[in-house]
């Protein structure tokens, strides 16, 4: 089962993450590019990049006859799925399994269980783990609404078959219930295909701690502990960090062993994620579990000083993890920000542009994982996100100002991105104190947003000063005229 | 030269001016003599103006210049008033409602001669897996919605227009 040659089935940062690690490992690489696609790190990294065909680019990453025919035809061994995508279709690891090639994650049977939110909370439920009230929608569709109100309000509406808050409405008021499950329903079966919905309670300023695990298939499951990741616009998370000011150590440990419960009830294989609504209170409950790489994984890279992907790609060739549970200990603070190309005082309207200029922050405890390249152009064929900016420090608040400090100093220009939105929130009192919650920016959205110091005449001198073909003009205006000057002429 | 500066939508006229020795920029607050030099990283420059020195990146892209300072980075529209005049822009803009991104139009709830109050929503659109619905600017009388449901549109695109109000 060992593997000699990985195709990456991915694009953008995590497609160059997974290749540096592959290659690290002495394997040979493969990725696959779109040809509407712009160059990124990865095919630069790749050994091999593989053109794909589709109606869009995002349809070439999802057609899984075909990534599998390229996976055969290079000679692949194994193929990583990355996250999004094909990451967690069990269809895909049958397809893979069939052509007799490697899926670096989970079986299908668990990312088919996994994949049903509906189903995965039954079995989380009934093999005693904490899960929020609820209602079902398949348990008696005829009923939904009635037992939905019996949950009661502020309840959150979910597609069954969901994830990455796509389709997630709450619902604080009766009047509202009936026309927010149809919306969620549309955003459903338009996303997912399917419209099945369920509900349940919404916890008042949760925050969203989740956690690691890594197991071999063999029963054996190893966590490498939690991270937070409460900010969320849209319910995307844009900050996570680790640990969770918010745990105590007791706590710490519920939560781990918990989720490395789970995943031994599974008998999971691979890398995969346990994430749990955490209450004010410190009661937790069971959200979700995504059986592949996360976003966020970097943070827990920095403060364990393990190469997840690494681990993926040992369990996958059937080593095992390389390590035991007591080997596993967080050192030091990390926090990951997610550069994305979009408008933060605009409601986070998505940004397209060609990238001027980029330069990225580097030095110590700075780690950039980034899917961009100068020159590139940045378009609406692919998630907002650009790259990830990781800091590491030795405790929180030397990590909030080296995260502070990175973030200034990334340079892109030519696309508007949230760089100056994430320093923002760094800087909030109430985050450098750890309160928050998945509510925080909303809640903040003034403040977070308030525009700073007016410096337009500054603005404006460096632009007129930098424009060539204006300061040609007035280079060739006679002197005379030049020293009259002509305000208002 | 005149040139209009757009920042964060807030327009400014400004004219560059060289007195022999240096570059003036006056602007409505007045006269600030400034020069910009290169420090050699790229983009990079060093900014004398007003009194305060600055150090910045800059890029300057076909339409609007994008300087990093201070941890921020800005985008400044540049305009020729010569081309404006020239009629590009054009068309109230508190009549239309013009498309945010690229994207699909999920539903349309209004149809030409509808009376519609300010926030009233005409469409429902998705653009970047996100429904976003969009709302009559003012009061008035929808004159046109050239997409039905279903349609996909571009950047820019005029997805409602309303009949020009009489004074």
């Amino acid at each position: 089962m060992s593997i000699s040659k990985l195709l990456v089935a991915n694009r953008g940062e995590i497609a160059a993450r997974v290749l540096r690690t592959a290659k690290a490992r002495g394997l040979a690489t493969a990725v696959l590019r779109h040809p509407s696609e712009q160059e990124g790190p990865a095919h630069l990294i790749a050994d091999e990049v593989v053109s794909i065909d589709g109606p869009t680019p995002v349809a070439a990453y999802l057609d899984i006859p075909q990534i599998v025919e390229v996976a055969k035809r290079i000679g692949a061994d194994a193929v990583h799925p990355g996250y999004g995508f094909l990451s967690e279709n069990a269809g895909f690891v049958a397809a893979l399994e069939q052509a007799g090639v490697t899926f670096v994650g989970p079986t299908s049977e668990v990312i088919d269980l996994m994949g049903d939110k509906v189903r995965a909370r039954g079995f989380v439920e009934e093999r005693g783990f904490p899960v929020a009230p609820s209602a079902i929608e398949d348990d008696d569709p005829a009923t939904f609404v009635e037992r939905s109100r019996a949950v009661g309000y502020p309840l959150l509406i979910k597609p069954s078959a969901g994830g990455g808050g796509k389709g997630m409405r709450v619902v604080r008021e009766d009047s509202a219930l009936e026309s927010e499950i149809e919306t969620a329903r549309r955003e459903g079966e338009r996303y997912f295909g399917d419209g099945r919905l369920f509900v349940e309670r919404y916890i008042e300023r949760p925050r969203h701690i989740e956690v690691q695990v890594m197991g071999d298939g063999q029963g054996n499951v190893v966590h490498f502990w939690e991270r937070e990741c409460s900010i969320q616009r849209r319910f995307q998370k844009i900050i996570e960090e680790t640990p969770s000011p918010a745990l105590s150590a007791q706590q710490r440990l519920d939560i781990c062993e918990t989720a490395a419960g789970i995943a031994r009830a599974v008998n999971y294989r691979g890398a995969g994620t346990v994430e749990f609504i955490y209450a004010q209170d410190g009661s937790f409950y069971f959200l979700e579990m995504n059986t592949r790489l996360q976003v966020e994984h970097p943070v827990t890279e920095m403060v364990t000083g393990f190469d997840l992907v690494a681990e993926q790609l040992r369990i996958a060739a059937g080593e095992g993890p390389s390590a035991a549970q007591d080997d596993i200990a967080q050192s030091g603070h990390s926090i990951e920000l997610r550069i994305c190309a979009e408008d933060a005082t605009e409601d986070f309207r998505p940004a397209i542009g060609d990238i001027l200029l980029l330069d990225e922050p580097q030095g110590t405890g700075v780690r950039v994982d980034s899917g961009i390249l100068g020159g590139g152009k940045v378009t609406t064929d692919f998630d907002p996100m650009l790259s990830k900016l990781i800091v590491h420090a030795p405790d929180r608040m030397q990590a909030i100002a080296r995260a502070r400090q990175a973030v200034q100093n990334y340079v892109i220009l030519g696309v508007t991105t949230n760089t100056g939105y994430l320093d923002a929130i760094l800087a909030h009192p109430d985050f450098a104190s750890g309160d928050i919650s998945t509510g925080f920016l909303a809640e903040q959205a003034d403040t977070l947003t308030a525009p700073g110091e007016d410096i337009s005449d500054l603005l404006i001198a460096a632009t007129a000063l930098s424009d060539d073909r204006l300061v040609g003009e007035v280079m060739q205006i006679p002197e005379m005229h030049r020293k009259m000057g002509g305000w208002r002429n | 030269m005149r040139r209009i500066f757009q920042i964060d939508g807030d327009e400014t006229e400004c004219w560059l001016s060289h007195d022999g020795n240096r570059f003036v920029l006056n602007t409505p607050d007045g006269a600030m003599p400034c020069r910009l030099d290169p420090t050699g990283a790229p983009g990079g420059h060093v900014l004398r103006a007003g009194g305060r020195v600055q150090e910045l990146r800059l890029a300057v892209g076909p339409e609007a210049t994008f300087v990093h300072m201070n941890g921020r980075t800005h985008a400044i529209g540049r305009v020729d008033p010569a081309e404006r005049l020239a009629g590009r822009d054009g068309a109230a803009a508190a009549d239309r409602i013009v498309a945010p991104m690229p994207g699909v139009v999920v539903s349309v709830n209004a149809k030409p001669g509808d009376h519609v109050k300010e926030g009233q929503p005409l469409l429902v659109i998705e653009s970047m897996k996100l429904e976003t619905s969009l709302a009559a600017p003012r009061d008035g009388v929808v004159a046109e919605i050239p997409f039905a449901a279903g349609d996909s549109f571009g950047l820019k695109a005029t997805l409602a227009q309303l009949a020009a109000e009489e004074d």
